[in-house]
């Protein structure tokens, strides 16, 4: 039997990192008694190592609680953790959409950030109600009044009433959950009605397969409903529904109104794409929810085993990432310097890390990556077209009749006081200044058109240095258009590692030829002979640094209770060689390959 | 051969680039303590240890000079009575110039001391300051003299190089001052910047320069060349003697040789049945104190080890080792085992084979990481 609508609550927490989301979120559950305390562990919701970690959110999920209100009633909660960066607003905005409200939490400390405001934007595109409450109460720093007024100020919210609270030391927590019932509507929609169930994420399980966590929008699914995903068109019968306790538990129905999750039995999470509207095959809706977009990836780069023995064990690790991760995509190449390996394509840098993270966490590989590519488009002097995401593949320029680079639109939001410097950045970065509006005085949203290859190097930590933290940005794919580019190769000893090519915008390749030979003169360690470093354009050389030579390498005192320590240095020299790649005659630390992303 | 060490974990203050276990805040009643358990720690190896007889015995540091010279000779004494050390052992004390003084060293030798290590390191004040010794050039001077004096005729002096305010004139002055104190033995050590050192502290926040790898190598080289031309051979990376004068006990570590090592950190490398057990003591002071056997670490060295142990430490010494003596003692051949390697470092010019006798060359030397992990 469907719970009553009017005694549904669905929402997330916004909140910057650090100022208290999960925190806030692991109280709610203790406070309505969904989690056991003997089963408390710090940050339910965050269940991968790196999540917790990086006190980032990557994957949604959704706990469902229940709450006694003084009204007497008692009132179902579905909170719905929503991933947060700009690699993942596509995620979080599915995530939102799911909901009819959202806790923004502010630390009484530290006042608004950038990054949260866009996910309070993004919030009020969905039409969300949002609830301010001040965290960090309890702190001597804490300036609640002034964080009200900075409330009221940016967003244009009212905030007089927002609750102030310490979710770590659990003041207050309760006034939280009660202005969610008297504040958060309740659900609209009708259990009768044609089914509409929104995917705003899916995971794969090896027993139930993939998974598409849902909220159902209208009408009804229950196990055995025969279900057809409007985007892909493809049906299934479902084999369980459920909710999230938040443990998944099976229930008889998910109705209108309510947040859960559909299994049945599908292989792949490509099927269960985030965003997809999910309705029954016989009868069903016909039009799909607003606000589906495929998530294709963006940039790319080579991941290689660091041993080659390990290729098949990276391929099995990537098939298995690749079920759970519908934006990432992967195929076989080979390389000259680091053998065979695979190239991989991810929504945006975040994405490329937490994958590499998770390869050489989950799966145990030790990995040599090379630096990140975007698609470029070619057109070939005999009129064929071209699709390049490995610079190594670029074909030689005298067949090259145009190349074309994608370009992508970027909102900065900045506080007023750093508009000078980032103006600067983006122009560097070949940006092209669209317009700039004041969103309140000292707050301001800058547009440019910024090619995506500037951005995928250093954009966003240059942003955030400059800002002193406080800019966001995020961006999106607009066009594709013709560009002056050129590869730019690295001889190491004479000889060429394709590994280290890139492909860069011809005014740049001179400064950027530098700085990698100068980074990779820092990092490829001084050999027993003298290396030259050269930076080039086609057959012509424009940079050179030189690794001198090592000459002296030997412990000057080695005594009786020297003797296991000098035995362990060795083998820490030894394993250091073997994780080194080969390139002609000299000997390349993996982190070298990456040197193009460390230059300042 | 076997030797014995002795660790006395004392100083007046810590040297700046020392990582090794001293206190420098320890009151006489203390240092009494300690000498109570490193006797307690003999009496506990003398019994298992009566088939050894021992060649060397070296009383290191810290520094073993700035406690009173009583301690020393009953450390001494109890030495004796535990353990059987052959009439003309090498018995060797390490000296700091700034605490000798005639009585100390009239002690010494009356207790049978009869090689004085001196720590001079530099001969150039500014480079002492900046690296936190007590005493300047003149006090080692003396001390020196002093030691001649009360009848050393066999005598090491310590010295550093690659340090802060260094230069080449410096360095090339102090193996000046030295040679013309003809020690019979200098030992000369490139700095190995240790962690968890206020040097390292100091080099980490900019407050010191260090000279790069081609100025110490350079200051390496000097060094080798001054004082080979001034009739000191060079028969350990960094150790130096006039013929006959080569430190016996530190011979005995290089030749992989079994050792007892009694004081707190002190290590011990002593064959039991059939393997080479090597272990170290706690460096825990109040630990060493209630317990003398209390161990940190104890490793049994397997048969493999054992021979790249042997390599790694032989390869120091300037003579390498002779291959007949490798085949006695593992019951194998080195140029067997090791064929598929020998080839590209013979290639390289790191290693020479002649005769019974394997060793690196100069360059080798030089390289003897490289070497070693190859070998590995």
């Amino acid at each position: 039997m469907a719970y009553s609508r009017e005694l549904i609550r669905n929402f997330s927490i916004i909140a910057h990192i650090d100022h208290g989301k999960s925190t806030l979120a692991d109280r709610m559950m203790e406070l309505t008694d969904t989690v056991a305390l003997r089963d408390m562990e710090n940050q339910l919701l965050d269940t991968m190592d790196i999540e917790r970690e990086r006190g980032i959110t990557i994957k949604s999920t959704a706990v469902r609680m229940f709450y006694k209100h003084t009204d007497g009633k008692t009132y179902m909660f579905n909170l719905i953790d929503t991933p947060g960066h700009v690699d993942f607003t596509y995620e979080v905005s599915r995530s939102l959409a799911a909901c009819e409200g959202a806790v923004l939490v502010v630390d009484a400390t530290q006042g608004i950030e950038a990054q949260t405001l866009a996910n309070v934007y993004l919030a009020l595109d969905n039409s969300l109600e949002i609830l301010p409450v001040i965290n960090k109460i309890d702190l001597p720093s804490a300036q609640p009044e002034y964080v009200i007024k900075e409330i009221e100020d940016v967003i244009g919210i009212p905030a007089e009433d927002a609750p102030q609270i310490s979710a770590k030391n659990g003041i207050n927590v309760d006034s939280v959950l009660a202005q969610i019932v008297d504040l958060v509507p309740a659900p609209q929609g009708d259990e009768n009605n044609p089914l509409q169930a929104l995917i705003f994420d899916s995971i794969y399980d090896n027993f139930k397969g993939a998974v598409s966590y849902v909220r159902v929008k209208e009408g009804t699914v229950k196990a055995g409903t025969r279900i057809k995903f409007m985007a892909t068109g493809k049906e299934f019968d479902v084999t369980e529904v459920g909710v999230f306790t938040p443990a998944p538990k099976p229930t008889d129905s998910l109705c209108a109104g309510e947040v859960g999750y559909i299994a049945a039995s599908i292989k792949s999470v490509a099927d269960t794409k985030v965003g997809d509207t999910i309705t029954t095959a016989q009868n069903g809706a016909k039009e799909p929810l607003p606000g589906y977009k495929q998530a294709n990836p963006m940039v790319f780069c080579g991941i290689y085993p660091a041993d080659g023995a390990y290729y098949e064990n990276l391929r099995d690790a990537l098939d298995k990432l690749v079920l759970n991760d519908a934006a990432l995509s992967f195929e076989p190449e080979t390389s000259l310097a680091l053998g065979f390996g695979f190239r991989c394509g991810f929504l945006g840098l975040l994405h490329m890390e937490i994958i590499q993270e998770r390869l050489e966490r989950e799966f145990d590989l030790d990995l040599v990556t090379t630096a990140p590519s975007v698609i470029y488009k070619i057109k070939r002097t005999d009129g064929e077209e071209m699709l390049l995401d490995n610079p190594s593949n670029m074909p030689p320029v005298t067949e090259i009749e145009y190349m074309e680079e994608p370009l992508v639109e970027a909102h900065i939001m900045t506080p007023s006081e750093y508009v000078g410097t980032i103006m600067e950045l983006c122009q560097e970065k070949r940006g092209i200044f669209i317009d700039m509006t004041y969103i309140e005085e000292t707050r301001v949203n800058i547009k440019y058109e910024l090619p995506l290859n500037e951005i995928i190097y250093d954009f966003f930590d240059q942003l955030k240095s400059r800002s002193r933290g406080y800019a966001s940005y995020d961006y999106e794919l607009k066009k594709y258009i013709k560009s002056d580019l050129v590869k730019l190769d690295f001889l190491l000893n004479g000889d060429m590692c394709d590994a280290l090519s890139i492909i860069v915008h011809r005014d740049k390749a001179y400064a950027k030829g530098r700085a990698v030979a100068e980074k990779l003169q820092e990092v490829i360690p001084r050999q027993q002979f003298e290396i030259p470093i050269q930076a080039a354009i086609g057959g012509k050389i424009i940079a050179r640094e030189t690794v001198r030579a090592v000459r002296k390498d030997v412990l000057a005192k080695c005594y009786g209770g020297d003797i296991t320590r000098k035995k362990k240095l060795l083998e820490k020299q030894k394993e250091g060689k073997k994780r080194m790649r080969q390139v002609g005659s000299v000997s390349v630390p993996s982190e070298a390959f990456m040197s193009v992303l460390r230059i300042n | 051969m076997s030797g014995l060490y002795i660790h006395i974990p004392f100083c007046k203050r810590k040297c700046n680039y020392c990582d090794f276990i001293s206190f420098t805040d320890k009151a006489d009643c203390f240092i009494a303590s300690y000498c109570d358990a490193l006797k307690k720690e003999m009496s506990f190896y003398s019994q298992k240890l009566q088939s050894y007889s021992f060649d060397t015995v070296f009383i290191g540091g810290g520094t073993p000079s700035v406690i009173d010279e009583k301690f020393i000779s009953d450390i001494l004494f109890s030495l004796k009575q535990n353990f059987n050390i052959t009439t003309n052992a090498e018995i060797t004390i390490e000296a700091n110039p700034g605490t000798l003084s005639e009585e100390k060293l009239l002690s010494y030798r009356k207790t049978g001391i009869n090689r004085l290590s001196l720590g001079v390191q530099s001969m150039d004040d500014k480079v002492l300051k900046a690296i936190g010794r007590i005493h300047n050039a003149v006090e080692a001077i003396k001390s020196f003299n002093l030691a001649r004096k009360c009848g050393f005729d066999n005598i090491n002096i310590d010295l550093m190089y690659a340090l802060p305010m260094q230069t080449d004139e410096s360095l090339l002055d102090t193996l000046n001052k030295v040679i013309t104190l003809a020690p019979e033995h200098i030992s000369a050590y490139s700095l190995i910047l240790e962690e968890r050192t206020k040097l390292f502290d100091m080099y980490e926040q900019g407050k010191i320069v260090l000279p790069n790898d081609d100025e110490a190598y350079s200051l390496h080289r000097k060094c080798i060349e001054y004082l080979t031309q001034n009739g000191y051979s060079r028969y350990e990376i960094s150790n130096y003697a006039k013929s006959g004068r080569e430190c016996k006990h530190n011979l005995n570590y290089w030749q992989n040789g079994e050792y007892l090592g009694l004081g707190i950190a002190a290590h011990s490398a002593i064959r039991i049945s059939e393997n080479l057990e090597r272990w170290s003591n706690t460096s825990i002071f109040d630990d060493y104190i209630q317990n003398p056997q209390a161990e940190e670490t104890h490793d049994i060295i397997l048969h493999d080890e054992e021979i790249f142990e042997f390599v790694m430490l032989s390869l120091r010494k300037t003579e390498g080792f002779s291959l007949s003596s490798f085949k006695e003692r593992f019951n194998e051949s080195f140029m067997e085992r090791y064929s598929d390697k020998l080839k590209k470092l013979i290639d390289k010019g790191w290693i020479i084979v002649s005769d019974d006798w394997l060793r690196l060359t100069d360059g080798g030397l030089d390289m003897q990481n490289e070497v070693l992990t190859e070998l590995l």
